[in-house]
């Protein structure tokens, strides 16, 4: 291997196409960012060039003005050109024709058969060169357009961003694939081996290896079509979800008071609701095993401790907590009870009973307040259809004439019959 | 059935087994002769392993439908209707959010940054998420944007329809329970005939 670039042939410099050909992609290349900018955006701007270099473009076919009118755009070629390097699907063409290549396949080999029948050798291999290029631009168009739709198979049709644009790229990518199938179809190989007749060279370029490329192609073709066809499914079945989605939504806010059927008490319970409830399996230390003890006991031991310092006033502080808390409690609950016993005489009497009275009757030790407050709050805790059953009564006075303040003093509590006190009734 | 210990007891608590949430297991469950083992381990507690329409989600179902297991479905079908319409709206709230084509399928990963950025940048997307969190299945007091989206995804998360691979780090995947909810919202769709195949015009108008 040599660092430098391989020497070019020298007849192939002495070819006038060659210099031409150069000059024109290395003008290519000295405008290539204004190029660039002009293919994404779709038009040239004049203005990124001098005059002579607009010139140049324009008499080199890289640049042309479509008609009047039309502002300063890339040639076609061109475009095609640049989509194809970059793998942009968005603008990459396929081009599936292959009637046009059979016959300049057909006007190439006989002409090399006249060349070669004058027995003119630099004419037959010039025409046989041709032959070749033809025969591979025709495998190559195929190749290209097979590999820009696994492209854009793999990457998903990313290149356009909404769901209804990739169905829409799907279908056009099934059209140019049946379009590629069809032009394999058009290929005879039946002509091809008469054309190639006896000579092994056109045997081996028409029919084996054209044969070889196109089976290849074929495969990869089906491979291209099954997926198509999945992600067609798939992106289906996306937007159709999403229109499931917001079509509910939108009913189900229109229609607040929907009602569903009762299916988990059908006959028939439908399988998308029979989902059993989940059941925690509890477990606990037990030690009626023998063969456990060791192993409790390595857990007990590992059971993280407190520090033994801080135990006893640790200890002195809870144990004092808990006894207070636990007389509160303990108060808590008499106070109930003995608001429970004012409820039950009140449901004994005939008349409605003042609760401040009942509590200097009985002797109670209750503050006052706190002992109808306790009423207020049983009574108001009581279900709905006790609480009818029952008046409560209070009695208050304004604390204040200057402001809203009402203090209750007492209150009364009474059966409930035809909607008055009992005595009413 | 000692090594299938774990699994059953996941099953058994409720949990959804889905490629997401558990890929080993999803695929022991494909296995026919193990669901059958397992099925008659669970005979007894009136449980069977079942499966979703497309087969993407493992759970348990009750085998008989007796009173008791009726009751616990009625009273797991109300939760889940009644929570249908909050769901549905995150899911095109997340969709709208993150610019998606799809609706939300299992799989797909969410981060909440992502999310918070682009709905702190729209006020519509703003007022939406203010007003689900504010339902009642999430119950989010907060007004910053960034506590009501943490509370509704933890929320979503304890339904089962979220996976958080890392505790501390703010990413979830959409676990395949998502499928079985779509298939009730699809079912229920047909089974109430509701009218909303045949008239996107009127959808339109609004």
């Amino acid at each position: 291997m040599s660092q430098s670039p391989p020497k070019i042939k020298s007849s192939a410099k002495s070819n006038p196409l060659f210099d031409l050909g150069k000059e024109r992609l290395e003008l290519i290349g000295k405008h290539a960012e204004a190029l660039m900018a002009g293919y994404v955006e779709g038009q040239v701007s004049e203005s990124a060039f001098s005059q002579q270099a607009l010139q140049k473009l324009i008499d080199g076919r890289v640049l042309f003005y479509p008609d009047e009118q039309q502002s300063l755009s890339l040639r076609p070629i061109v475009n095609e050109l640049i989509a194809s390097l970059t793998q942009d699907e968005r603008k990459r063409q396929i081009n599936s024709d292959v009637g046009e290549h059979l016959d300049q396949i057909q006007t190439r080999v006989q002409s090399l058969q006249a060349a070669r029948q004058k027995g003119d050798y630099a004419a037959s291999e010039h025409h046989m060169q041709l032959l070749t290029e033809r025969v591979h631009d025709m495998t190559g168009q195929f190749g290209d357009a097979i590999e820009s739709l696994w492209h854009r198979l793999n990457t998903e049709f990313g290149f356009v961003s909404s769901l209804d644009d990739k169905i829409l790229e799907i279908e056009l990518a099934q059209r140019q694939l049946r379009r590629i199938l069809d032009g394999f179809g058009i290929i005879n190989f039946d002509d091809l081996i008469q054309l190639a007749g006896s000579d092994g060279g056109l045997r081996k370029l028409l029919v084996s290896q054209l044969q070889a490329r196109i089976s290849e192609h074929s495969g990869s073709l089906l491979e291209v079509q099954k997926r198509l066809v999945l992600l067609m499914a798939r992106f289906r079945q996306q937007q159709d979800r999403a229109l499931l989605i917001n079509r509910m939504s939108a009913f189900l806010r229109q229609h607040p008071n929907f009602q569903v059927g009762d299916y988990p008490n059908r006959s028939q319970v439908p399988a998308v609701v029979n989902q059993a409830h989940g059941i925690k399996a509890h477990a606990f230390v037990a030690l009626d095993r023998a063969q456990d003890s060791y192993a409790l006991a390595e857990l007990a031991r590992a059971v993280p401790r407190e520090q033994e310092a801080d135990t006893n006033s640790a200890q002195q502080t809870q144990g004092f907590d808990i006894a207070e808390q636990s007389m509160v409690a303990t108060q808590q609950k008499q106070l109930a009870k003995d608001v429970e016993d004012f409820f039950i005489q009140v449901i004994d009497s005939d008349q409605p009973i003042s609760g401040v009275e009942y509590l200097a009757e009985n002797e109670l030790t209750w503050d006052p307040e706190i002992w109808l407050f306790q009423i207020v709050a049983e009574y108001e805790g009581l279900p709905q259809q006790s609480k009818h059953s029952f008046l409560l009564e209070k009695e208050s006075a304004a604390k204040s004439p200057f402001n809203q303040l009402h203090i209750i003093q007492d209150v009364k509590l009474g059966m409930r019959f035809f909607g008055g006190f009992q005595e009413v009734g | 059935m000692i090594e299938h210990g774990p699994l059953l007891e996941r099953l058994l608590e409720g949990e959804f087994i889905c490629t997401v949430t558990d890929e080993h297991s999803f695929h022991k469950l494909q296995s026919e002769s193990l669901v059958e083992d397992l099925n008659h381990f669970l005979r007894p507690l009136n449980r069977r392993v079942a499966k979703n329409d497309d087969g993407s989600v493992y759970f348990l179902a009750y085998c008989e439908l007796n009173q008791d297991a009726r009751q616990q479905l009625s009273q797991q079908f109300t939760n889940t209707v009644q929570s249908l319409l909050p769901m549905l709206e995150w899911m095109q709230l997340v969709q709208e959010a993150l610019g998606r084509d799809g609706a939300l399928t299992a799989g797909d990963t969410i981060k909440l940054q992502d999310f918070e950025s682009k709905v702190v940048d729209n006020q519509s997307l703003l007022q939406r998420l203010a007003h689900l969190a504010s339902d009642k299945h999430f119950r989010s007091t907060s007004e910053k944007p960034d506590m009501q989206i943490k509370q509704v995804f933890k929320c979503i998360k304890e339904l089962g329809y979220l996976y958080q691979p890392h505790k501390d780090r703010l990413f979830y995947i959409v676990t395949g329970k998502i499928e079985q909810l779509i298939e009730l919202v699809r079912f229920i769709k047909d089974e109430e005939n509701l009218p909303i195949d045949d008239v996107p015009e009127q959808e339109a108008m609004f």
